[in-house]
């Protein structure tokens, strides 16, 4: 595939600009698709089962998505350059575990409720940038394989979430800390994982569109030979790639931590996988290049409502497993399909 | 893999310089496994028992196989995420199989064992030929193929035995067959042994081993050369997830029971060895006796440290170490021959 990206280069700019324009038609095209998609089904669902459009149901699931939302984001920002995150969920579960830790133990301490926050967001995002830079460090500097890198880091999470918990939730995640990320009000009637989503969702817009790492991001996915070309630093953007991701998975870590109330060793259980998929479903191409802020609201809604509309149907957890599995492939068809037909 | 391109030096070569090569051409895994068998012989308490031995070489033995499959279908640049769900649906399939014709003929064992290793197989090739056709026909990136037919092998087993092992196979196969002993070998072994020898032959003297070869390295010259990169890529995928569950037939019988919850960590364990072993993630590269070593250093290590009373948690830490610290010492090598 990375072969046509780049014989892409030695055809006449005429061509190259059709083609562009061609895949944002395709990109257009898929971006009405999966809404229409999602309102379908909501609407098919809500004949056998009427609360599935109950305000409290629909506030449910954007609450639900929004954590979803911060993982596929940050899975896709290193998916458009070509690579992938597979320490995420692992990276998750440390997180979470290390912040309960610190703030449960400051609150016995007595310490004041702002520094238990604080602190407990600068051991979740530190953690997190570790991460990051380890991954970032080897996929960029050494030019190892990313699968390897994060395969790598997947264990190595997976051991110290375990090790420093004694493989048991940390309960009493303080109030104050759990308070501003999850159960107070910031603007009223807003819940506020939905608002600090959406506050995180314009950020990385304005990132991803309107700053020159951003750009340079689809292009180092899409044609590598031309960003270095072009005389962008890939390495230093590639690393900061990865930085990023780890920043914002650390983030959704601690939104969660907060919700739940604990610091859980398997929080990240399937929120790899789940993370990708609902990235790829929303439209973010594995190949790399393709993608954005809008492909992962997309598909993070669209996989959450899918596996509450089950849930309200009373679909089987067996059985869900295999529809979304089926779902996956699916989408993934629709993508290549119509990526092939423009 | 440059090895052959050293016969045609006329030039007489000194020892040092033969070793070297030698060494170049087989990479530094047997000198690191070599190195690490030694230290461990020496350092960790029994693990030279036959006892131990016996279990490392068993429980390497399932690794070896499965990611020879996984090496297959790595080499045309894929990926296969679904073994460690075709693992636990083989076992499953061909335990409810059995069990079902346990009282049909319960006079002919034998009749019982090889309806239920067919079924068993049977699973593997259907996720196979669903994931090869999928890659093949509908393009869709292996990843994302394999990560949906994981979910749904594993939503199936879970859905057959609801989460509960299924006990009840003929005994000969769980005592003959699973934890038995061929020659003072576990029957795993030469089940293992077998795999290798058939894939080293395939790559060594077919056509098949050529084309994936082709294929991996450039499909769209492997297909203006005439190779039918879509047959032998489904092929690929039908050969990866039967050797799965050949592993996982072979699992179950030690087992002795059918399980929907076994070894999750084995598709990523089997890539890792793989990926150790110097099959290239971008396809086109690969040596099965390699991977067949790298799984053994994998199992090796863990035993070392389980003897060690090292907490499988912190194994973890470990393990994630050295895929990374292998793969860039390989990258670092390779980089400093190309300077060279």
């Amino acid at each position: 595939m990375s072969d046509a990206s780049i014989s892409g280069v030695s055809l006449a700019p005429g061509a190259e600009a059709t083609r562009t324009r061609h895949r944002s038609a395709a990109r257009l095209g898929f971006a009405l698709l999966l809404p229409l998609l999602i309102i379908a089904m909501e609407l098919t669902v809500s004949l056998i089962e009427p609360r599935v459009l109950s305000l409290r149901n629909i506030t449910n699931v954007l609450v639900q998505s929004s954590y979803l939302l911060l993982f596929a984001s940050a899975q896709m920002v290193v998916i458009l350059t070509g690579g992938f995150d597979l320490s995420l969920g692992t990276a998750v579960s440390v997180i979470s575990v290390a912040t309960a830790l610190v703030t449960t133990g400051l609150a016995v301490a007595g310490a004041p409720a702002w520094l238990i926050l604080v602190a407990g967001l600068a051991v979740g995002l530190g953690v997190g940038l570790l991460v990051g830079v380890f991954n970032g460090l080897f996929v960029s500097r050494v030019g190892i394989n990313p699968f390897v890198v994060t395969l790598g880091s997947l264990n190595i999470c997976y051991g110290l979430a375990t090790t420093i918990s004694g493989g048991r939730p940390v309960f009493n995640v303080p109030d104050a800390f759990t308070r501003p990320l999850y159960d107070g009000t910031f603007i009223p009637g807003v819940p506020i994982p939905v608002a600090l989503a959406i506050a995180v969702a314009l950020l990385l817009y304005l990132l991803l569109d309107r700053t020159v790492f951003g750009r340079a991001l689809y292009l180092i996915g899409n044609n590598p030979r031309a960003a270095n070309l072009a005389g962008i630093p890939s390495k230093r953007y590639l690393f900061l790639a990865y930085v990023t991701c780890s920043l914002l998975a650390a983030f959704g870590s601690l939104m969660l931590t907060a919700r739940t109330g604990s610091g859980e060793p398997n929080l990240g259980g399937s929120l790899m996988l789940e993370s990708i998929a609902a990235a790829v479903i929303g439209g973010v191409s594995l190949q790399g290049g393709v993608g954005g802020i809008i492909p992962a609201v997309l598909g993070s809604i669209f996989v959450t409502m899918l596996s509450n509309a089950m849930d309200l149907l009373e679909v089987g957890g067996y059985v869900q497993q295999i529809l979304l599995g089926c779902v996956i492939i699916a989408a993934i068809f629709l993508d290549r399909v119509r990526a092939t037909r423009s | 893999m440059s090895g052959e391109s050293t016969s045609d030096d006329a030039l007489p070569m000194s020892v040092f310089e033969r070793i070297y090569r030698s060494y170049n051409a087989a990479g530094f895994l047997p000198v690191l496994l070599t190195v690490l068998l030694v230290a461990f012989a020496l350092f960790v308490p029994n693990f030279v028992a036959v006892q131990n031995l016996l279990n490392v070489l068993r429980s390497s033995s399932y690794l070896v196989i499965i990611a020879a499959g996984q090496m297959l279908v790595l080499i045309v640049g894929g990926f296969d995420l679904s073994q460690g769900a075709v693992v636990a649906l083989t076992s499953v399939c061909s335990a409810l199989v059995m069990v079902a014709f346990k009282d049909t003929f319960a006079a002919q064992p034998g009749l019982i064992i090889l309806i239920g290793v067919l079924a068993g197989l049977g699973c593997g090739a259907i996720v196979g030929f669903v994931n090869g056709a999928c890659v093949a026909f509908l393009r869709i990136s292996p990843f994302m193929v394999t990560l949906g037919t994981m979910s749904i092998a594993t939503g199936f087993a879970l859905l057959l035995t609801s989460g509960i092992p299924v006990y009840g196979m003929p005994k000969s196969y769980v005592e003959g067959f699973g934890r038995g002993l061929w020659l003072d070998l576990p029957t795993a072994f030469y089940l293992a042994a077998a795999v290798v020898a058939a894939i080293w032959v395939m790559q060594h003297y077919t056509r098949m081993g050529r084309y994936i070869l082709a294929i991996g390295g450039n499909i769209q010259a492997a297909i203006v050369s005439g190779v039918p990169a879509k047959t032998y890529l489904i092929l690929s995928y039908v050969i990866c997830s039967m050797l799965a569950s050949v592993s996982g037939l072979a699992f179950t019988a030690q087992l002795g029971s059918g399980q929907a919850v076994i070894k999750d960590q084995l598709t990523l364990e089997s890539i890792a060895a793989a990926v150790i072993a110097g099959v290239s993630i971008k396809g086109g590269i690969g040596r099965v006796e390699m991977v067949a070593l790298g799984a053994i250093l994998l199992l090796t290590l863990t035993d070392a440290m389980d003897l060690l009373r090292i907490d499988p948690r912190i194994q973890a830490i470990f393990l994630g170490i050295i895929v990374v610290l292998a793969v860039a010492l390989d990258e670092l090598s390779q980089r400093r021959a190309a300077l060279v």
